[in-house]
C-alpha cells in the first residue's frame, strides 16, 4: 500500500522511478568525434554482425557472409535468409544465425556446406559468442517482436529476452536468463555469462547457476554486442542513445499505444539507426540548429558509441559519432592487428580505427 | 588650480597599532586612469577608504584640488566629488535598482513612478540592462555591479573609485566597462582603479602604482610596465610562473564517481543540467554569468532547491540524494565554498576561530549544547597555520582581514568539515596573487589527495591552470567537456558563446 502511495507521489513529482533522466556522457564516455573521424573502409548494402575469426574479418551483410580482403569483401558464404549474428568458435568453426530463428555451426568459415542446424524456440537471436567449455552463447532479444522490430518491442516495453547457451555438438539449448528487457550481446567473461539488457541500459553477469549480478548500469545509451579486447576487457558497441523524450513516451503508454497505431513506423518517437532523412522525423526540443549548424551536444534520435571496458567492466574511454555525424547505429566492432573495426549499421559503413592513433588523441 | 585632483602626503593609517599603509604619497591626476595594484592586505582599500572617507588618516594630509580635506564619512567624500564603488557591494538589497539609485537624493515627496521612469532613462544612457523595477536582491553579481557604476556616474562624481570591478563580469561586460571608463575619462573624471587582474591595469590605465605592505613602491606611466615587472614590484618575487603561466602536461586519473546530476531543473537558471564529478580530480566549470553553474552547485550542497516537480536527481556515489538544508549536505561530506563570501560565507563581527569552528559545528544535527572554546581555538590554529592566514590574532574579527585573508577563512571553515567533495565557486575573486597561489596550491592538494574538487571560475586562466577536465556551461545546461590538455580558451570560449 505504501509503496503503491510512493508510486504515485513519484509520478505526480517526477522522482525516483518517474524522474526520467538520463546520465550524461561524461567522464569515460566524454565526447569526442573519433568515431566520425574514423576511416571508411566500405559501405555495404545491409550490414549486420562482425567476427574475427582466424586473424581474418568476416562481415554479414544480408543474406551473405563476406570476407575483408583489405580493401574489398570477398563473399565466402551466401544463405537464403538473413544473417542476424555471426562468430568463431574454437577450431576455426563458424556459428551463424539466420533470420533470429536459426542457428548454423560450420566446421570451417568459407565451403557451400549446410552445416548443423540448431533450432527450437529461437526467435530473434541477434548475437552469438564463444563460452566456456566450448558452449556458444547467444542472445534472443524478443520472445515477442522478430529482430529487425527491435524499435517495436522497445516502445511495446519487452521483457522477453533471454541470454542462452546451445552446446553446438548437441543441440541442446539452455536458458540462462529469461524476462530480460531486450537481450542483445554476449560475451563469455571467465565462467560468467556477459549479457547486455539492452532496455535497462545495463550489462548483467550471468554465473552458470543462474545467478545474476549487475557488471554495468545507468549507461546513458542502448548497449549492444560486447566482444573481448585485447590485453584484458570488452569492447561494447551502443547502437543509439537515450534521451529525455524516449523514456517520458515509454511511461506514456496511452500516447504510445495510440502513435504506434497512427503513425507511420519511420515517424514514431524511438530511437533509430539513423536520422536525418526527413524533416518529419520527430526531433527533440533541443535539437538545436545554430547558424545551419546542428549542435553535436544536442539529444539524438541516433547516435554512434564504442565504448571500452575494463576486465571489471568499467569503462576506460569511448568513441563517438556524435548527433551531427553519420557513423549512428554501432552494432558490432572486431579488434585486429592493433586496429578497430566498426560496424556502423545506420550509415552502413565499416569503418577502421587505429587504436594506438585513436588513444593518442583520447591523451591530448 | 593643480593638475592633481587628489593627492595623499605621507599618509599612515594605524589598526590597533597595526600600519595599514605608512608614509604614502599618491597623486591622482585629472581625467587619467590611475590603477592601484598589490597584494591583499597591502593597503589599497585602506588607502582609497580614505580617500572617500571611510576611514579617517592617523598622520599625514589629504588634498583635494590643491586643498587639505579630510573627509570623515562618506557623505562629506561625495560632497568633495569623490564617489567608490566597492568591491563587495554596498547595494540595499531589499530595495529595486531605482531606490538604490537614488538613494541619498531623495526629496521630502518622492513618487515611485517618477523616480523609475528617472532611473530607466539614466540606465538606457548608460546602456545598461537591468531593469529599474527589480529588487536588487535577485540581481546577479554582474548586474549588481551595474547598478552601482550608474550610481556613482548619477552623482557627478569627479572621482572615481572602482575596487575590483571586473571580478564578476564576463569577458564582454568586461569590455563594456572599459569603454564606460574610457568614456567617463573622455568627460574628465578621475578614475582610481583597484584590480588584481594585472592584463586589466595595463590595458586600461594611464599610469599604475604599486603598493606592498602598506607602503609605496613605484608610480609609473603604464606603457613602462608589463606584467613580470608589476608582480616582481607587488609580491617581490617572480610568480609569473607559477600561476597561470604553464599549461598542464599530465592529468590527474578519474577516480570513484562521487556525483552525478541528472537532468537537474530549476527554472530559470538551470535547465536539464547533467554531470558528473569524480575523485581524485579537479573538475573545472566555466560559464558566462548566468549560465548556471553556481545554482546548480547550490543545489547539490542544499543551499537551493530544485524544482518541485520533474526536479531531476542528483545521485551521491550511486545514491539519489535530496537535502533541504545545506546541514544535510555538509553531514554527507559536501562543502560549498561560497563565491559571495561577505553575504554567505562568514560572521563578519565574529573571530577568525569563531568562524572555522562554525564549519564543525554545521556536522552535529543539531547543534552542540555547549560550545568548547578551546576545541574553537585549536581547530582554528590548525587551519590558519595551514592556509597561512594572515591576521593580527585568531581572536581578531574577520572584517578585519584582507580579501584574501577572508577567503581562508572561508575555506578553512569548509575545509573543518572534511568533506569528500568540495566545490568552490570563484576561489579566487578579489584575492591578491600571493594568495591565489596559495588557494591553488590548496585546491590541487585537495585532488592529490583524493577528494572530489569543483572549481566554478570565469576566469579562463584559472579553469585551464587547475582543472584536469572542464564542463563549459552555456543557458542553464553543460554543453561540453574538455580534458585540460586539449583545451585552449578558444574553444572554451567558443563552447560557452555558441
Amino acid at each position: 500500500m505504501i509503496g503503491a502511495l510512493e508510486d504515485f507521489l513519484d509520478r505526480v513529482l517526477g522522482r525516483g522511478a518517474a524522474a526520467i533522466t538520463v546520465p550524461p556522457f561524461d567522464g569515460p564516455l566524454k565526447p569526442n568525434q573519433l568515431l566520425e573521424s574514423a576511416e571508411v573502409l566500405a559501405e555495404f548494402a545491409e550490414p549486420e554482425d562482425l567476427a574475427d575469426i582466424g586473424d581474418a574479418l568476416y562481415l554479414a551483410d544480408g543474406p551473405t557472409l563476406r570476407r575483408w580482403e583489405g580493401s574489398w569483401a570477398r563473399e565466402v558464404r551466401r544463405f537464403d535468409r538473413p544473417i542476424t549474428a555471426i562468430c568463431g568458435l574454437p577450431g576455426g568453426r563458424l556459428a551463424v544465425a539466420l533470420n533470429g530463428a536459426e542457428i548454423r555451426t560450420f566446421a570451417s568459415v568459407e565451403g557451400t556446406d549446410e552445416g548443423k542446424r540448431i533450432e527450437g524456440h529461437l526467435h530473434a537471436v541477434n548475437a552469438l559468442a564463444a563460452g566456456a567449455d566450448g558452449k556458444l552463447l547467444a542472445t534472443d532479444g524478443s520472445a515477442n517482436e522478430p529482430y529487425q522490430e527491435w524499435v517495436r518491442d522497445l516502445l511495446n516495453r519487452g521483457r522477453s529476452g533471454r541470454l542462452l547457451s546451445i552446446n553446438p555438438e548437441t543441440g541442446e539449448i539452455k536458458v540462462l536468463a529469461s524476462g530480460l528487457r531486450f537481450a542483445f550481446g554476449a560475451a563469455s567473461a571467465g565462467n560468467d555469462g556477459l549479457v547486455s539488457e539492452s532496455w535497462k541500459h545495463r550489462l548483467l553477469a550471468v554465473a552458470p547457476n543462474g545467478s545474476i549480478r549487475i557488471a554495468l548500469d545507468q549507461l546513458p545509451v542502448y548497449p549492444s554486442r560486447i566482444v573481448p579486447a585485447s590485453g584484458g576487457g570488452f569492447w561494447l558497441t551502443a547502437f543509439t542513445a537515450r534521451t529525455q523524450l524516449i523514456e517520458f513516451i515509454l511511461r506514456e503508454n496511452g500516447y504510445r499505444k495510440r502513435m504506434m497505431r497512427e503513425v507511420p513506423p519511420e515517424f514514431w518517437v524511438a530511437p533509430r539507426l539513423r536520422s536525418g532523412g526527413s524533416f518529419q522525423e520527430p526531433m527533440q526540443g533541443a535539437h538545436l540548429k545554430t547558424m545551419g549548424v546542428v549542435k553535436p551536444w544536442a539529444p539524438p534520435r541516433s547516435y554512434g558509441l564504442v565504448i571500452r571496458l575494463a576486465s571489471d567492466f568499467s569503462p576506460l574511454f569511448s568513441f563517438h559519432s556524435r548527433v551531427d555525424g553519420e557513423n549512428h547505429g554501432v552494432t558490432a566492432v572486431a579488434e585486429l592487428d592493433g586496429a578497430l573495426y566498426v560496424l556502423a549499421k545506420g550509415s552502413r559503413r565499416l569503418l577502421r580505427l587505429s587504436l594506438s592513433a585513436a588513444k593518442e588523441a583520447l591523451a591530448k | 588650480m593643480t593638475d592633481n585632483v587628489v593627492e595623499f602626503r605621507k599618509a599612515t593609517k594605524l589598526y590597533a597599532g597595526v600600519p595599514a599603509i605608512q608614509d604614502v604619497d599618491f597623486a591622482l591626476r585629472r581625467g587619467e586612469i590611475h590603477a592601484l595594484v598589490g597584494e591583499n592586505g597591502a593597503g589599497k582599500s585602506t588607502l582609497t577608504k580614505a580617500m572617500c572617507g571611510v576611514v579617517t588618516l592617523t598622520s599625514g594630509a589629504m588634498f583635494v584640488n590643491g586643498i587639505e580635506a579630510a573627509p570623515k564619512t562618506p557623505l562629506e567624500a561625495k560632497q568633495l566629488g569623490i564617489a567608490m564603488v566597492f568591491q563587495e557591494n554596498s547595494l540595499v538589497p531589499s530595495m529595486t535598482v531605482a531606490q538604490n539609485l537614488f538613494l541619498g537624493q531623495e526629496k521630502f515627496y518622492n513618487r515611485l513612478r517618477g523616480i523609475y521612469i528617472s532611473a530607466q532613462q539614466f540606465l538606457q544612457s548608460l546602456n545598461f540592462d537591468v531593469t529599474p523595477t527589480m529588487t536588487v536582491g535577485l540581481l546577479g553579481a554582474a548586474k549588481k555591479q551595474m547598478v552601482e557604476i550608474a550610481r556613482a556616474v548619477l552623482h557627478q562624481a569627479q572621482v572615481i573609485i572602482f575596487d575590483e570591478p571586473t571580478a564578476s563580469l564576463t569577458p564582454e561586460e568586461k569590455n563594456y566597462f572599459f569603454d564606460l571608463v574610457r568614456s567617463l575619462k573622455k568627460r574628465g573624471v578621475s578614475i582610481v582603479f583597484i584590480s588584481h587582474a594585472i592584463e586589466e591595469a595595463l590595458l586600461l590605465a594611464d599610469r599604475i602604482t604599486v603598493l606592498r605592505d602598506g607602503k609605496h613602491v613605484v608610480t609609473d606611466d603604464a606603457a613602462s610596465f608589463d606584467r613580470a615587472r608589476i608582480v616582481q614590484a607587488m609580491v617581490g618575487r617572480d610568480l609569473s610562473n607559477t600561476l597561470y603561466g604553464t599549461r598542464k602536461t599530465e592529468v590527474r586519473t578519474a577516480g570513484e564517481r562521487i556525483l552525478t546530476v541528472h537532468n537537474l531543473k530549476m527554472a530559470p537558471m538551470v535547465k536539464n543540467n547533467s554531470l558528473s564529478v569524480f575523485a581524485g580530480q579537479v573538475t573545472g566549470v566555466f560559464g558566462l554569468v548566468g549560465a548556471g553553474r553556481t545554482e546548480t552547485f547550490k543545489i547539490v550542497a542544499g543551499v537551493l532547491k530544485r524544482d518541485f516537480f520533474h526536479g531531476g536527481e542528483i545521485l551521491l556515489r550511486g545514491k539519489p540524494v535530496r537535502y533541504r538544508v545545506p546541514a544535510s549536505a555538509v553531514r554527507a561530506g559536501i562543502a560549498y565554498v561560497t563565491e559571495d563570501r561577505k553575504v554567505e560565507g562568514f560572521f563578519e563581527t565574529m573571530s577568525v576561530a569563531r568562524n572555522i569552528y562554525l564549519g564543525v559545528l554545521a556536522k552535529f544535527p543539531r547543534g552542540r549544547f555547549f560550545l568548547s572554546s578551546r576545541d574553537a581555538q585549536r581547530s582554528s590554529d590548525n587551519w590558519t597555520s595551514r592556509l597561512k592566514v594572515r591576521a593580527i590574532g585568531t581572536k581578531a574579527k574577520v572584517v578585519e582581514l584582507s580579501g584574501g585573508n577572508q577567503q581562508k577563512v572561508v575555506i578553512a571553515k569548509s575545509l573543518a568539515q572534511e568533506p569528500d567533495l568540495i566545490i568552490f565557486d570563484e576561489p579566487t575573486r578579489g584575492v591578491d596573487v600571493g594568495a591565489i597561489v596559495e588557494i591553488h596550491e590548496l585546491i590541487n592538494g585537495l585532488a592529490d589527495e583524493g577528494k572530489a574538487v569543483v572549481v566554478i571560475s570565469s576566469y579562463l586562466p584559472e579553469i585551464l591552470a587547475l582543472s584536469d577536465r572542464i564542463l563549459v556551461s552555456r543557458q542553464g545546461k553543460v554543453v561540453e567537456e574538455f580534458s585540460a590538455l586539449e583545451a585552449t580558451e578558444e574553444k572554451i570560449m567558443y563552447a560557452a558563446i555558441h
